[in-house]
């Protein structure tokens, strides 16, 4: 019986609660390719070896083997690219669009979904101006929304800045690498 | 047999009850919650798990791009979504354990009613299974063919149907029968 109750318990605390849209993907694509009003969907459908390089830089592979970016341009002036990237957490999954510049800086970045429990986490950290200290970054450089976070937030929205930072490190490696070099 | 729900002291009938009724409302929301993510028709249900290697199983042998054009009312769409292998493997994990912690606490309700040996076995049966069912299904469409997806639909509507018959037996002869309490 112990052993029955315990294993009710642990299922319990484990259960991932469902996820919630913080930021619609029509207005995040609004947010970080202003003033576009023509876009294209880029998939880049990865090769093993270039699959298993992307790995080594950011331990993570995208799902499917598919990384799908986003471009948007007003008339003919490229306005900039854009990545939405899942990071898969004990908590679940949550979402990051990140934005790039023509430039190839990031623009800005949106924290997308989470899940009802990590929202607040999310929202605190959004607040303690987490996706500020992204902008500007560029391909090869490290996020530190963590970091930054560190001593001016709770514990929870520091725990979320370090998974936001995995989502943007992603996003930059992803497009640094695959951007503007991949084969049509 | 000792153990009687159409007999039981009035309390363990209340304790039942109740838990039927707890069991009941998360199983109304567990299904809104599937309408929203993965759908009642093998296609949904297909597309929730097969996901997109359906249509590109085997990686490239140099990378390739395919580009193009979408409307903001393309962003708009409600998005499918997908569960990957580690999804997957994260819900199975999570999820297989209370599925068993709940087929078990029905069929403690089972085992106190006026079944015959061989109904009691096969409702006992049909608990365990349905989950199984619905969790091979989501790796069979995984992994198999997105056919399987049906086995998925088949799990669900299992654990839906078996709950159904044990919480109206269950009501029925510990609320409706004519045997008195205790006797």
């Amino acid at each position: 019986m112990k052993q029955l109750l315990l294993t009710a318990a642990l299922a319990t605390a484990l259960h991932i609660t469902p996820a919630v849209v913080l930021v619609k993907r029509p207005d995040a694509v609004q947010a970080l390719l202003p003033g576009a009003d023509v876009y294209l969907a880029r998939e880049v459908h990865l090769s093993n070896l270039d699959a298993h390089r992307l790995h080594q830089v950011v331990d993570w592979s995208p799902e499917d083997g598919v990384l799908t970016l986003y471009t948007g341009k007003a008339g003919a002036t490229a306005v900039g690219a854009l990545e939405f990237v899942r990071v898969d957490t004990p908590h679940g999954p949550i979402e990051v669009a990140v934005g790039f510049t023509p430039q190839g800086t990031v623009r800005g970045v949106i924290v997308t979904k989470a899940t009802v429990e990590m929202k607040p986490w999310v929202l605190e950290a959004v607040a303690a101006g987490l996706t500020n200290h992204y902008r500007e970054l560029k391909p090869g450089e490290a996020p530190g929304g963590a970091a930054a976070l560190a001593g001016h937030t709770g514990h929870l929205a520091e725990y979320i800045a370090g998974e936001v930072d995995k989502g943007v490190a992603r996003a930059l490696a992803a497009y640094g690498t695959f951007y503007k070099t991949a084969r049509t | 047999m000792l153990y009687d729900l159409g007999r039981a002291d009035l309390r363990i009938k209340w304790l039942v009850t109740c838990l039927l009724a707890t069991l009941g409302i998360s199983y109304v929301f567990g299904a809104l919650m599937v309408s929203l993510y993965a759908g009642f028709t093998p296609g949904r249900v297909a597309a929730t798990y097969a996901g997109r290697a359906m249509s590109m199983p085997m990686p490239p042998e140099t990378t390739m791009v395919m580009e193009h054009p979408m409307s903001m009312e393309e962003f708009m769409k409600p998005e499918v979504h997908e569960v990957d292998t580690d999804l997957l493997i994260q819900d199975t994990h999570v999820h297989v354990p209370m599925y068993g912690v709940i087929a078990a606490a029905l069929s403690l309700v089972v085992v106190g009613l006026s079944l015959s040996r061989a109904w009691a076995l096969g409702l006992i049966t049909l608990l365990f299974a349905a989950p199984w069912l619905d969790f091979a299904g989501m790796w069979l469409t995984k992994f198999a063919s997105p056919h399987f997806a049906i086995v998925t639909l088949l799990g669900g509507w299992a654990m839906g149907a078996g709950y159904t018959v044990v919480a109206t037996l269950a009501m029925k002869q510990m609320w409706f029968s004519q045997v008195k309490e205790g006797s």
